[in-house]
């Protein structure tokens, strides 16, 4: 199959469908406030457009910090927990309590405790990302060859020298492959947290906005921010996506062009 | 001539209980070329480790003649560092004992050249043939200029053609740099073709069964490997080897 048909399959499919609900919510008259039509749903983004691009930037800037920091931590702390044994015995468990609580749970607490809304918002979708970072970080340090642990050794290699030319580099297709899945996780986990935490006014997220055109039964506007919000965690992937191949290209197999 | 390595009553049995090496002495001198031909799983690797000290032995001693990072390995599968290019697979050693770009630059451009793998410094492993990976890695083995060299199956993996011509490259690079080479290997005739002196090992816990000299006149080359001489070392090491696995059955 070529790459245009590759391309054009999912396309025809997404439009059929579309085509689809506006005939149904058409020919049946469904009220707006049940299920608007595809094309009422345009039309609010066409509207709202700049209002809501505003939301989308704050869900955006509360999302990538998340995910930044949670690289930066996550890939800390599985360094940390791969140097010293006993540290990850010690501390892995918690990093597993992190990931199955549901962060909903967490989110009364810190708000009550944090003042700062915008980082309530982030320590939740931390929460939510970091957990594959480390997880997958640590796999990654931990699969290096162990014939060139040896020869490291063998040539006298400092502890530092050994982690920084042999363990990070082992990691590093690892940690992509959980930054990827953490992309992902810090914005649903910014989603809820904006839901839980209740922000409003004009610095409010799309997620905000969201529950609020929902409650008035604005669901055009609504299935808008839902939209965006889909849009954006597919942004997210397909950027992260490329970084990795951009940074693996050279060597993994991952990122090897498939030479047919 | 001097001693590069003294193995005295070694012998090794690993946490889980599996033994080995049943205590075994030998001594190689510095300069030689041995090879090691052994029943899989019969200790060999495990004995090269010993001598590297990668691995401590449960008895006895290793008495090396090398300065600390001296010694090199070159392992089964060219062991490289995917992400990185040929030349900074080969500087390894070099960086990691912290010496100047420039001389490091001029050492590894020399050691490529040595393997016939100049034109290939800035390749990727991946792009590589599994003969010219192994080139890479002997580089690397020799970028440092070590005592003694140590090879566990380093062709074993490679095709006919390509593990003759290592073979008679590693033999003219042996000559010109003399360093201590032990040399692993399952074949009879390339441990026979390259060494002085071989050495058959038993099976589990391996000990040294057989110690032969071989004494081949003139080049070792591709008409040696057909001659009488190489033929009937080979048939000799062979038998030991044999019986070694399936002991002869006393009347
Ligand atoms: N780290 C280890 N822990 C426990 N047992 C080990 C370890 N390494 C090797 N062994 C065991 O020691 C024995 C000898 O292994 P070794 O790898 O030295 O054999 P070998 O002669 O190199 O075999 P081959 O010819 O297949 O490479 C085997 O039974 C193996 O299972
Ligand atoms: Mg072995």
């Amino acid at each position: 199959m070529n790459r245009i048909a590759r391309g054009i399959l999912p396309a025809l499919f997404g439009v059929a469908l579309l085509l689809l609900w506006e005939v149904m919510v058409r020919v049946k008259g469904v009220p707006v406030y049940i299920l608007p039509a595809p094309s009422a749903i345009a039309g609010a983004l066409w509207n709202d457009g700049g209002d809501l691009l505003v939301a989308l930037s704050v869900t955006l800037e509360v999302t990538l910090a998340a995910l930044i920091l949670a690289a930066v931590t996550g890939a800390g702390i599985a360094l940390a927990l791969a140097q010293w044994p006993l540290a990850e015995r010690t501390f892995f468990p918690y990093a597993v309590f992190l990931q199955v609580t549901p962060i909903v749970t967490v989110a009364p607490f810190i708000i009550i405790w944090v003042d700062n809304v915008f980082v309530v918002l982030l320590i939740l979708a931390w929460m939510a990302a970091v957990f594959p970072i480390i997880s997958n970080t640590l796999l990654g340090l931990k699969s290096a060859d162990t014939n060139l642990k040896d020869l490291f050794r063998l040539y006298g290699a400092s502890r530092m020298q050994t982690v920084a030319r042999l363990l990070v580099p082992s990691a590093l297709p690892y940690f992509l492959g959980g930054l990827r899945i953490s992309g992902g996780l810090a914005l649903i986990g910014t989603v809820v947290a904006e839901m839980v935490a209740g922000t409003s006014g004009t610095r409010s997220g799309l997620a905000s906005r969201l529950l609020e055109a929902s409650y008035r039964l604005e669901l055009a506007r609504a299935l808008a921010c839902f939209v965006l919000l889909s849009a954006v965690g597919f942004a997210i992937y397909a950027a992260l996506d490329l970084f990795s191949k951009r940074l693996l290209r050279h060597w993994h197999e991952s990122a090897k062009q498939t030479d047919i | 001539m001097s001693a590069a390595v003294v193995l005295q009553d070694v012998g090794k049995t690993f946490a889980s209980g599996v033994q080995a090496l049943a205590p075994l002495s030998s001594t190689i001198k510095a300069g030689s070329f041995t090879s090691i031909v052994g029943p899989s799983g019969c200790g060999k690797s495990t004995l090269l480790r010993v001598i590297a000290g990668l691995s401590a032995p449960t008895t006895g001693r290793v008495e090396r003649d090398a300065p600390p990072h001296s010694t090199s390995f070159v392992f089964q599968d060219a062991t490289l560092m995917p992400w990185a290019t040929v030349a900074a697979n080969v500087a390894l050693p070099l960086r990691l004992a912290g010496r100047p770009d420039a001389e490091i630059t001029e050492r590894v451009t020399e050691a490529l050249a040595r393997v016939g793998l100049d034109g290939f410094a800035g390749s990727f492993p991946h792009q590589l043939s599994g003969g010219m990976k192994m080139r890479a890695s002997i580089a690397r083995a020799m970028v440092t200029g070590p005592k003694l060299l140590l090879m566990d199956e380093p062709f074993a993996a490679l095709d006919e053609f390509t593990r003759a011509k290592l073979n008679d490259d590693l033999l003219a690079l042996w000559q010109q740099n003399r360093w201590t080479v032990i040399f692993v290997t399952h074949s009879i005739r390339e441990a026979v073709f390259l060494a002085e002196r071989v050495l058959v090992m038993s099976p589990r816990p391996g000990r040294v069964i057989a110690d032969r000299a071989i004494s081949l006149a003139g080049h070792r080359d591709d008409a040696l490997r057909l001659s009488h001489a190489f033929t009937d070392q080979c048939a000799d090491i062979s038998r030991l080897l044999a019986e070694a696995i399936q002991p002869p059955v006393n009347p």
